[in-house]
């Protein structure tokens, strides 16, 4: 009889509550589909659990998470079936379907949270109505930039990037960095999936570098580690958010150990809220062990928690939250956002200025086969002097 | 007596009528009001389905210039995305000094030219390995855009806002505006299609094809004719990227690589090789098909139909794709045009048995 | 010195994984004419059939790889059986365009099992580290590749030239009328290269999960570095195969070595291959040790 209660309710509930709806696109298939399938049961799950224990503020929030597969007329698609079923917000994913989109987010005001954190997506032209997460991959790659200044002075470094928008975006910033730090780019290399880089590597020792910085994607990170250990090479690798993490120290097994990463996300195996967040979710909704690991499941939840903290805030306000209103009620909750869903290292701020979520992050190291922060929380001030002038 | 409205013999009495586009005034009749159809069809669609129709146009041009260098002339070209994607690069750098109507054609004009030079080692090569040249031609385009700087290295060039006379187009009416240039440039390349073999350049094209040593020793240059097939082709193609450019209001290398290659290959395939309704069935098929996968895909989800690590939905799309693309080549090899053709034959004569 | 020679060495390493791709390649090509798209699927299958025996059923590696083997054959015998034979006789394009359907169809069945995406290592079976000589260094797994690649072909070599079956094989490359009116069943013989292929490709696939980490994308793309290894070769040359796939890796890695640094960004290796390949096409269109077809009207 409870049981049918509890049923009775939850259709009355459903029926009853407004229905927002919100859409995420991105690549659930195709290139870089190993990071987007986490992320896609990020947001599916996030959006679940927001709904399930009443954090939408009597709202029903649908989430739909869309298979784009990395093409970009796809994401341009479903963004249109967004805007024209009202939704208030959008979910975003790669960095060219994110840059490709810019004029018309920009000519609609749609809020627009993408996965890429280039910062390119929120540097004007049209960039008003993008917000990152976290912190963009310029300041991830600054802020190892400044690790290893701090650990070796003088140091010489080279930039391995992955072979598109989404590795070349920090480089320039990441050049200026380097001249106030005094460190020194030796070389920036474009390397894409390959069986062996001993022949980048082997330049690299010869020109005697001694960090390699990486803005890439795990797998082939993980194969120039291996080749790197196997050369004997002395040579310590340090990687921006999506080149590392446990997908990493499951392809690189031993020759991981000693790798630098940075990223905003706490790992599971951590002691703090966040992380038991995360994990008590992945065991709601059956989730198998290695989403619960990635670094993308809970990327995909924050997205998911900003973007309904905003339309939650926006509802209680009083205005509508679908529609053209919708979405300049939201954007002005956006504008103003301040808080902390506990998943990253900081709380979520934004302003007019600010477009960066969580600007904090933290610096780990691989040992013992786990990524173990070394660092506080902290925020890069070389970023915004390089980037901004200030 | 030679009944007008209905095709019930063979009446022909010299080449003129041999060649004439419209056997009889139905065929005219219902190509008028299919243009009508068009015509009017943006007053009852959405924006979303809007682009949805615009894209189709789109691909349709692309594979209308695949049809020439594969269907007509037989040469398989891996690297019909990397031909668009030189229009949409054209256009993207001319847009902002120059008006649409003008960065469209010259796209197109240099898209001819890259499929002219890729052309060139059909001189001396033929069938598969000329494949292959095409496919070294995509992959040394991605790479150059990826490499060059004015070219953002394949990040997005976006296009600005057109104004036509005083007519501005904005977010609201974008695919309906460039749903009638589409289409004006569909209607008058697709009747150049059609009237391409009615020509000597279009009837070498096909001699080359089916025997080049043979086509050789009647007086045709099989090398030079298929340059010219790849050129034609890149024009159609270019057009295409330049419109689609615009249409997308960004030009972003991943629009433009090997998957979609293959893409326009499946939808020429589906189509019908050769063949100009085929042109439209193809692409029009495997984006609606796309679609509906997604709604399977979505619905499949909803049925909790996934186990551990694995998500059935996402696997819906390649899976589909390929099973058609494979399915039409056993069963239907002719594609969907053969289709039409059973129902035009049908209406030829109709109400009459023969 | 030992700069260029472990270029060189990394390069014949690398090699020895294409030509071991490029060898299945051919023998499909060589029996039937046909090119073939999907590959580097066949690879993956091959990959993650060792994977999952290896890690679900926990059984030895080189087990593993043996059912691999056979599995990944029995899988193309039957995409043969399935959507090649209804084919024969089809114009080239019919053919071409059924493996590039299959490649898609066969992706799509690989996202049915949890290997559609995401990254995978095999688990260590040989010992850390490798052998130095001359200041160049191969490690256990590179050199496990050279050797097995050196036994696929040495293996392939023998069966062409002494059984009876790659006598047939051979016949009905050479001459399918002949061959036919010999009482060889021409249908037998190109299920039979399908299948060969399905074991050359697993064992690119196993050696490149030993290698490196097997990942859906990465494996499909070495279907991809097959061309213009097989072109340089001859499309329907197994030698050529050996040698043009050994040169590509060598060439690969030079351009990594020597080009990179003069290329703003770098990343030569992509390409280099494919300018190659365009140049032997238009100087030596069969390759290196491709047949000339005469043609005759």
């Amino acid at each position: 009889m409870r049981k049918l209660g509890v049923l009775v309710f939850l259709v009355l509930s459903f029926a009853f509550a407004q229905k927002v709806h919100l859409m995420w696109s991105g690549a659930i298939t195709g290139p870089t589909s190993d990071a987007g399938k986490y992320y896609a049961q990020g947001v599916e799950d996030y959006c679940k659990y927001a709904n399930e224990e009443g954090l939408t503020g009597g709202l029903t929030i649908v989430c739909e998470t869309r298979d784009d597969q990395y093409n970009n007329a796809n994401t341009q698609r479903n963004f249109e079936e967004a805007l024209e079923r009202g939704d208030p917000a959008f979910l975003g994913y790669s960095t060219g379907g994110t840059l490709q989109l810019k004029p018309l987010i920009q000519e609609v005001g749609m809020t627009y949270i993408p996965a890429s954190y280039h910062i390119g997506n929120i540097d004007p032209p049209d960039s008003d109505y993008l917000f990152l997460p976290i912190v963009s991959y310029s300041e991830q790659v600054i802020a190892l930039l400044e690790h290893i200044a701090k650990e070796k002075p003088g140091a010489k470094v080279a930039l391995a990037v992955h072979p598109s928008p989404f590795g070349r975006a920090p480089v320039p910033d990441a050049r200026e960095a380097a001249k106030e730090l005094g460190i020194e780019i030796v070389e920036v290399q474009e390397m894409a999936k390959g069986l062996d880089y001993t022949a980048t590597l082997k330049r690299f020792a010869n020109k005697g570098v001694e960090y390699i910085v990486y803005q890439n994607v795990a797998g082939p990170v993980a194969t120039m580690i291996k080749d790197a250990r196997r050369l004997g090479l002395k040579i310590k690798h340090a990687a921006a958010h999506y080149a590392g993490g446990p997908d990493l120290l499951r392809l690189a097994g031993d020759a991981a150990e000693g790798v630098i990463w940075v990223t905003s996300y706490y790992m599971p195996y951590e002691d703090a809220p966040g992380a038991a967040f995360v994990k008590k979710l992945g065991a709601r909704y059956k989730r198998p062990a290695d989403t619960v690991e990635s670094v993308h499941y809970p990327s995909g939840m924050l997205a998911a928690a900003i973007a309904i903290e905003a339309i939650k805030r926006a509802h209680a306000a009083g205005k509508p939250v679908t529609g053209d209103a919708g979405r300049e009620a939201v954007y002005a909750e956006m504008l103003r956002l301040s808080f902390d869903p506990g998943l990253a290292v900081g709380p979520v701020t934004y302003s007019e200025e600010d477009h960066v979520g969580v600007d904090h992050m933290r610096v780990f190291e691989a040992r013992g086969g786990r990524f173990v922060p070394i660092s506080k929380p902290f925020q890069s001030k070389l970023f915004r002097k390089v980037h901004y002038g200030k | 007596m030679r009944n007008p409205w209905a095709q019930t013999g063979n009446y022909r009495t010299d080449y003129r009528q041999d060649t004439a586009i419209f056997a009889t005034y139905l065929e005219m009749l219902s190509l008028w009001a299919f243009l009508a159809v068009l015509l009017a069809l943006p007053l009852f669609l959405s924006r979303p389905q809007m682009f949805v129709l615009d894209l189709i146009l789109v691909y349709a041009l692309a594979v209308l210039g695949l049809n020439i260098t594969t269907g007509y002339a037989g040469l398989i070209n891996i690297g019909q995305a990397a031909f668009v994607g030189v229009g949409a690069y054209t256009a993207a750098l001319l847009a902002p000094s120059l008006p649409f109507w003008l960065t469209v054609p010259i796209g197109g004009l240099a898209a001819a030219v890259a499929g002219g030079i890729v052309g060139i080692p059909s001189l001396r090569i033929k069938h598969l390995y000329l494949a292959i040249a095409t496919l070294a031609f995509q992959i040394i385009f991605e790479w150059t855009v990826g490499h060059s700087t004015i070219l953002k290295q394949g990040g997005a060039i976006p296009l600005p806002r057109v104004e036509f006379w005083d007519y501005r187009v904005g977010y609201k009416n974008h695919y309906y505006f460039w749903y009638y240039v589409i289409l004006l440039v569909v209607v008058v390349l697709a009747f150049a299609f059609r009237n391409l073999l009615r020509t000597r350049f279009g009837r070498a094209l096909v001699a080359v094809r089916d025997n080049d040593r043979a086509a050789d020793a009647m007086g045709m240059h099989p090398g030079l004719t298929k340059i010219f097939a790849f050129a034609l082709g890149g024009f159609y193609a270019g057009v295409a990227g330049a419109l689609y450019a615009y249409l997308s209001r960004a030009v972003v290398i991943e629009d433009y690589m090997l998957p979609v290659s293959i893409k326009f290959l499946a939808m020429a395939i589906v189509g019908g090789l050769g063949s100009l309704v085929g042109s439209f069935l193809g692409p029009a098929f495997l984006v609606l098909l796309d679609l509906n996968m997604e709604d399977l895909a979505n619905w499949l989800k909803s049925l909790g139909l996934s186990y551990a690590g694995v998500d059935i939905a996402s696997a819906m799309r390649p899976l589909t794709f390929g099973l058609v693309i494979v399915l039409f080549l056993i069963f239907e090899p002719r594609g969907l045009a053969n289709g039409w053709r059973l129902v035009r034959n049908f209406f030829r004569n109709w109400p009459f048995k023969y | 010195m030992s700069y260029f020679l472990q270029l060189l060495v990394s390069g014949l390493v690398v090699g020895s994984i294409y030509a071991l791709a490029a060898l299945g390649f051919v023998l499909i090509y060589k029996a039937s004419r046909v090119i073939n798209f999907a590959h580097g699927q066949f690879i993956a299958v091959g990959a993650f059939a060792v994977y999952a025996l290896a890690v679900y059923l926990q059984l030895n590696v080189w087990l593993s790889f043996g059912i691999a083997l056979f599995f990944t054959a029995l899988i193309a015998y039957i995409v043969e059986k399935l959507f090649l034979k209804p084919l024969v006789g089809q114009p080239i394009i019919s053919v071409i365009m059924v493996t590039i359907g299959l490649a898609s169809l066969l992706d799509g069945l690989i996202h049915l099992t949890p290997f559609g995406g995401g990254n995978f290592s095999l688990p260590r079976f040989l010992p850390e580290g490798g052998v130095s000589f001359f200041g160049v260094s191969v490690s256990y797994p590179q050199l496990l590749a050279v050797l097995l690649t050196a036994l696929f072909l040495a293996g392939f070599g023998w069966f062409f030239q002494r059984s009876t079956l790659g006598a047939a094989m051979r016949a009905v490359a050479d001459d399918q009328m002949a061959a036919m009116s010999l009482g060889v069943s021409v249908e037998h013989v190109f299920a039979l290269a399908w299948a060969a292929a399905g074991i050359t490709a697993a064992a690119a696939g196993f050696i490149v999960g030993t290698v490196s980490g097997i990942n859906l994308e990465s494996l499909v793309a070495i279907g991809l570095k097959v061309f213009p290894a097989v072109i340089l070769g001859g499309l329907d040359s197994i030698p050529g195969a050996v040698v043009g796939g050994i040169i590509v890796g060598v060439l690969e890695n030079l351009a990594t070595g020597y080009l990179d640094p003069l290329v703003p960004g770098g990343g030569t290796a992509e390409v280099f291959p494919f300018v190659i390949l365009l140049l032997v096409l238009w100087f030596k269109p069969h390759g290196l040790f491709g047949t000339e077809e005469i043609e005759r009207v």
